[in-house]
């Protein structure tokens, strides 16, 4: 907080061009035109840009910053979609707009979906590793992809710039994420790295495009004030999980919207309803706590989350995970 | 039986011949035949200059020899295959069931011609990957055990590109994922792709731990160890016959039958034996109707404790424990 952050922008491009924005920026060196190693007084590590098929570049990033920066990612007339997959050690904070959007431990939504034309800013925290994937997937080939699997109509309006921003938050898949920690087990200089990062950048992309047409399609344009505003609800939402859901209505006027319109774009975003979105960052939150050791048993973890009724809270529970809460409960100072 | 004459390669000039010769006709990236011969699909999908898949997943209703004659040399063919049922893989008249040692992976130079025989109802789901000798060269160049020998694996006079082998775990759910995914539109193009480079990323991490033997490799040689692999597995029961034995057999000397068996098998003689005389004591087990006792003495171990020692030894698990997790 005290100490000055470094400032920084950049955008990145579908070829490897971007990186020389690092290299004459921060003084970042760069090999083979894709290994970025940044300089030493900055941060350990570095990061490996692919380009895996024409329409989709990889990155992957695993850096250890050891001062604080603010990395400003600016809007682009570039013609790709950016997927962003955290998949560090701890928080990355993370601002879209101008919300701070902590990818906290309990309540982290890990990957993101964006348009190229929209800022991004990120400050790493010091001292902790980031470790971060992104596709970057040109326009027409993310349309192409999506129109096997829905009505051609639907799609032509879902990628029509003029009618709808494409934008969306949310968990990673659990299918994706067993691909990115497998990843993550190997090493950047191993011979097969680039391949199998390749290999992880397509099958993440097959998996998005999977999911993504499982997602009801809301049809709008969103302006910067819209998604900064919604942010800031889920972030609160994210930062109370203990207490009791504020309600639809509060929820609107924190927006400085009408409740139709914040409920609209909320699900547009976050792919479900505040009030779904609420209870499932409780659950997970939940989930945290009972497999913490720092609880007897459930009715302690339903009453620190806002529950009165612990057999409600199992009731919910065995709803999401298909266990009850009793099943999964580490008990405070049991040994295993 | 229908005998189908084809070639590969990682250029697309192959593919209307290879139609034509199983008596059915290029759509797109599939090849199509009438499902009474043969049910499912074969598609093909070039994915660079060096690189082209070849993904066949059909259950034959007849049987077919498939010779494979290429006319390139310029390729590798990394054959994955998960095959059910009577499929033979027959070099230099050797015939054998494939799959049937835990073979599922064949590395074959292009130069290395084979047939292939289908029994009616057998179903192959196999992807094949045709890679260009140089691309797969600076593949391997990246590994440090293998750098010095590089230009000698490559070389022609010097030695030839043949591996029988097994696919990692990896590999196992690389292929399933993508068999869960419909096999057409754009979508499928990017599972293969992601399946190939898995695939080949994961090969290249079998050949860290592996020692790459240099040596030229005839298709009749291919086919003597063959036939002495076979010959093994029907004494499987009889104590190791010695390298002497094995290697008049194949008509060779002693030290070519050794370098040539670990060459394409990536084991020794001995410790193919003693592999899969313990896989066929696993099997034995398995049915629950003999004593550990009873199984060392059908295959020659000394006795019951050196029989627990091997097994786990190469399982990782005693024979009991084995039984208990069944």
């Amino acid at each position: 907080m005290d100490q000055e952050r470094i400032e920084f922008c950049y955008h990145y491009t579908l070829g490897p061009e971007w990186q020389h924005q690092i290299v004459d920026g921060i003084g970042a060196t760069l090999k083979d035109n894709k290994i970025l190693t940044m300089p030493e007084n900055i941060a350990d590590g570095g990061s490996i840009f692919l380009e895996v098929t024409p329409g989709l570049s990889v990155l992957l990033l695993d850096m250890t910053f050891k001062v604080p920066v603010a990395i400003t990612r600016v809007p682009t007339d570039q013609n790709y979609y950016m997927v962003y997959f955290d998949i560090g050690d701890e928080i990355t904070t993370h601002i879209i707009g101008n919300t701070v959007h902590k990818a906290g431990y309990h309540a982290k939504l890990g990957m993101g979906f964006m348009d190229c034309s929209m800022k991004g800013v990120i400050m790493p925290p010091v001292g902790q590793r980031s470790y971060s994937l992104r596709l970057f997937i040109e326009k027409g080939h993310m349309k192409e992809l999506a129109a096997s699997t829905r009505d051609l109509e639907t799609n032509n309006l879902l990628f029509d710039e003029s009618k709808n921003t494409l934008l969306f938050y949310s968990h990673i898949d659990s299918r994706s994420k067993i691909l990115l920690s497998q990843l993550k087990e190997n090493d950047f200089i191993s011979p097969s790295f680039e391949l199998k990062l390749k290999s992880t950048a397509l099958y993440l992309l097959g998996y998005l495009v999977e999911r993504a047409s499982r997602f009801e399609p809301i049809i709008n344009k969103l302006s910067h004030q819209d998604i900064e505003r919604v942010f800031q609800t889920s972030g609160y939402l994210m930062a109370n999980l203990q207490a009791e859901f504020p309600g639809l209505q509060k929820m609107a006027d924190m927006a400085d919207m009408s409740v139709s319109k914040y409920k609209g774009l909320f699900k547009k975003i976050l792919k479900d309803s505040p009030n779904q979105f609420f209870l499932n960052e409780k659950l997970l939150l939940a989930q945290q706590f009972l497999q913490s050791g720092n609880f007897n048993n459930v009715q302690e973890v339903a009453y620190e989350l806002g529950y009165s009724s612990p057999n409600y809270f199992a009731k919910v529970y065995k709803n999401m995970f298909d266990t009850l809460p009793g099943d999964v409960l580490i008990k405070q100072n049991s040994s295993l | 039986m229908k005998e189908v004459v084809h070639q590969y390669g990682v250029e697309l000039d192959w593919v209307a011949g290879l139609a034509a010769q199983i008596g059915g006709y290029v759509d797109g990236n599939y090849i199509r035949i009438a499902d009474e011969v043969q049910q499912g699909n074969r598609y093909v999908l070039p994915i660079n200059d060096h690189l082209t898949a070849f993904i066949i997943d059909v259950t034959y209703r007849q049987d077919v020899v498939f010779k494979l004659r290429n006319t390139r040399s310029d390729f590798v063919g990394l054959y994955f295959n998960l095959s059910e049922g009577d499929s033979i893989h027959i070099l230099n008249n050797v015939s054998r069931s494939a799959g049937r040692w835990g073979y599922n992976l064949g590395i074959f130079d292009a130069d290395l011609n084979g047939d292939f025989q289908v029994k009616s109802g057998s179903t192959t789901y196999m992807i094949a990957i045709f890679i260009k000798k140089t691309a797969l060269k600076q593949y391997l160049s990246g590994i440090p055990q293998h750098q010095q020998i590089v230009e000698s694996i490559f070389n022609p006079e010097l030695n030839t590109i043949v591996r029988f082998d097994r696919m990692s775990n990896h590999a196992w759910w690389l292929m399933n994922e993508l068999r869960k995914s419909p096999p057409a539109g754009p979508l499928y193009d990017v599972f293969i792709t992601g399946t190939v480079y898995g695939l080949i990323a994961d090969y290249l991490d079998q050949l860290i731990n592996q020692e790459i033997i240099i040596g030229q490799v005839l298709p009749e040689d291919v086919g003597n160890i063959l036939s002495s692999q076979a010959w093994l597995i029907t004494h499987i029961e009889t104590a190791f016959p010695g390298i002497q034995a094995l290697a008049t057999e194949a008509n060779m000397s002693e030290t070519k039958y050794k370098k040539l068996f670990k060459k394409i098998s990536g084991i020794s003689p001995h410790a193919f034996f003693l592999s899969n005389k313990l896989s066929c004591a696993k099997e034995m087990l398995e049915t629950g109707e003999f004593t550990i006792g009873e199984i060392a003495d059908k295959f020659g171990f000394f006795d019951s404790s050196h029989l627990i020692e091997q097994f786990k030894h190469t399982f990782g698990v005693t024979p009991k424990e084995y039984l208990s997790q069944l």
